[in-house]
């Protein structure tokens, strides 16, 4: 199923909040929450960093209503913010994170030996997914997971299509790699 | 003189100087001797040459605050001071403070002091802080320098400030939609012998999907 | 190694994929949370025929016309940015003279405290706490300031330093936490 089913009840709601019904965008919320939700969490790999990357897309997205040129596309056009917000979230967590292992590399050790004991399933998913670049994660969660076509992952991140399948192809060999390295293959 | 002679009179008048600058500003306290020694020689220049002291007092306290390497607020402070002057020299003696610390700003992230000069003379009576900070906001979102500084001086002419302001909110609007910096920025009017071209760019709607 | 084609999933990936799609579920107050932020903003106005304009004047074209219609067209489309402000926060311009009540939002709903840290209190940490209201993350406060350009970023839960999302980034990391700037217009 592609974002954006049920674009003429978006195009609905979009006119009426942009005619000054506020409420209205309570309904796009809801219809949005679940699948910007999805994405948020696999990418970023954290609940409260998804959840703020969410919020904040949704809020953006009302101050930009306006800017939103075919209220049909409401989904695909809100997508691509929550895809900036999460890149945006992913490079200042990395800035900490970067920070705080520099200063503890006993807890980057005691990180990894814990990977080791790590038995389930989805959560080896988790750490495989943890592992890849970001380009390459966005790439796979946005072609696989939310099943969006190549035009239109190019429209969300300005990357050409042959760079997109090219990160999505290295995703795959990388995941592959890794979690045969937890003997679950 | 002996040598150690020289470095206790050294010594003494840095602390004399330190503890005469640092008596006029309290708030220099927060630094450590050696940071306060340096950036006290700063911010007395920049009083004396007529360039405002409080931008140099306010970075050093940032740097402070983030809890920055001393040498790192040091160089920091020197490169702003450089900058002030330099925002100076291009717009002219009368420049105000904020003036000043736009101009600085824009000329720290590429902007040419010619710019700024020629931004002066568009604007010849009205103050010049929101445009010039216009140019450094977009600079810093991705605009390219020459772009940025060319788009403000096409404006200069015929905005106001709180216009200057909506036009900056709707490059940004572009930008984080997804519009490449420099294309989001060349919403410019080019007024040329008798045609008006729009160059307008904006991100659009997504194209309808092609299914593989 | 051999070749694949990116679109065929092998079963690794495949269970890979299978497992990531299911359902997440974040905090219901989400939905609470955004519609307060929502709410907060100005309502959108029905877009007249000055936005249809501005709407059409985005597209890309390239015209035609005399010299005297250019200068026209030119004080009309200086009249259009104004009028596009209104669809956002507005500007702040104040009378001459005057400080400028600036308002300062974030949005962090798992922070426990947010304070303001900038030019205009000496970037002093604990001078400017923001405040949360019920509904719960976000985090606001109103500091009236002198026409000026000022430096400043937000710390949350004393430790973590960040810049206003909303707002352009300061020219420097030199510090290695990114600041964000305000400017506010006027005459001194």
């Amino acid at each position: 199923m592609g974002i954006g089913e049920g674009m003429s009840k978006d195009a609905d709601l979009v006119r009426r909040v942009l005619a000054g019904d506020a409420a209205a965008y309570g309904g796009l919320v809801a219809h949005y929450r679940d699948r910007l939700a999805r994405y948020a969490v696999r990418m970023l790999g954290d609940r409260g960093d998804a959840e703020e990357a969410v919020q904040d897309a949704f809020v953006r997205a009302y101050r930009s209503l306006p800017r939103c040129d075919d209220p049909q596309r409401f989904g695909p056009w809100l997508f691509g913010i929550l895809v900036n917000r999460c890149r945006t979230s992913y490079a200042r967590r990395a800035r900490r994170e970067r920070v705080v292992l520099h200063d503890e590399p006993a807890s980057l050790v005691a990180a990894v030996a814990s990977t080791a004991e790590r038995l389930e399933w989805e959560a080896e998913i988790v750490w495989a997914l943890e592992r890849l670049d970001p380009l390459y994660r966005e790439a796979f969660l946005l072609r696989h997971v939310e099943d969006l076509s190549y035009d239109e992952m190019a429209t969300l991140t300005g990357a050409g299509v042959s760079a997109l399948k090219m990160r999505v192809l290295r995703a795959c060999e990388r995941l592959r790699v890794l979690l045969k390295e937890t003997d679950r293959v | 003189m002996t040598a150690l002679r020289t470095a206790a009179l050294a010594a003494g008048l840095a602390g004399l100087l330190a503890a005469r600058v640092a008596g006029q500003d309290p708030r220099l306290e927060r630094l450590d001797p050696d940071t306060r020694i340096a950036v006290a020689v700063l911010v007395d220049s920049a009083r004396a040459s007529g360039l405002p002291a409080e931008a140099l007092i306010d970075r050093a306290l940032e740097g402070v605050a983030k809890q920055a390497p001393a040498p790192r607020i040091i160089a920091a402070v020197t490169t702003l001071f450089a900058n002030l002057r330099d925002a100076r020299a291009a717009l002219g003696a009368s420049a105000t403070a904020p003036e000043l610390e736009a101009g600085a700003s824009a000329i720290h992230l590429g902007v040419s002091p010619a710019a700024l000069t020629r931004l002066r003379v568009l604007r010849a009576r009205q103050p010049l802080t929101i445009a010039l900070s216009v140019m450094a906001d977009l600079t810093a979102r991705g605009v390219p320098a020459d772009s940025a500084a060319a788009a403000v001086l096409a404006l200069a002419g015929s905005l106001r400030d709180d216009q200057f302001l909506a036009f900056r909110r709707s490059v940004e609007r572009d930008i984080e939609l997804g519009t490449p910096a420099a294309a989001a920025a060349s919403s410019s009017v080019r007024l040329g012998a008798g045609a008006l071209t729009t160059d307008a760019s904006t991100p659009g709607s997504p194209r309808p999907p092609r299914r593989p | 190694m051999f070749e694949r084609d990116d679109d065929t999933l092998t079963d690794v990936t495949a269970r890979v994929a299978a497992s990531l799609k299911k359902a997440v579920r974040l905090d219901p107050a989400l939905d609470a949370r955004v519609m307060a932020h929502v709410t907060a903003l100005p309502v959108h106005r029905p877009v007249g025929s000055l936005g249809r304009v501005w709407s059409w004047l985005r597209r890309p074209r390239t015209l035609a016309v005399s010299p005297l219609a250019g200068l026209a067209a030119a004080a009309g489309i200086a009249a259009i940015v104004f009028v596009a402000a209104r669809f956002g926060r507005t500007a702040v311009t104040p009378p001459a003279g005057d400080r400028t009540p600036v308002e300062f939002l974030l949005v962090a709903p798992r922070a426990a405290s947010v304070m303001l840290v900038g030019d205009f209190n000496d970037w002093t940490a604990s001078a400017t706490p923001l405040h949360t209201a019920a509904a719960g993350g976000l985090w606001a406060v109103t500091v009236p300031l002198a026409p000026g350009r000022y430096r400043y970023a937000f710390v949350v839960d004393g430790k973590r330093w960040q810049p206003d999302p909303s707002a352009p980034p300061a020219p420097d990391d030199e510090f290695g936490s990114p600041s964000s700037v305000v400017t506010v217009g006027g005459t001194l």
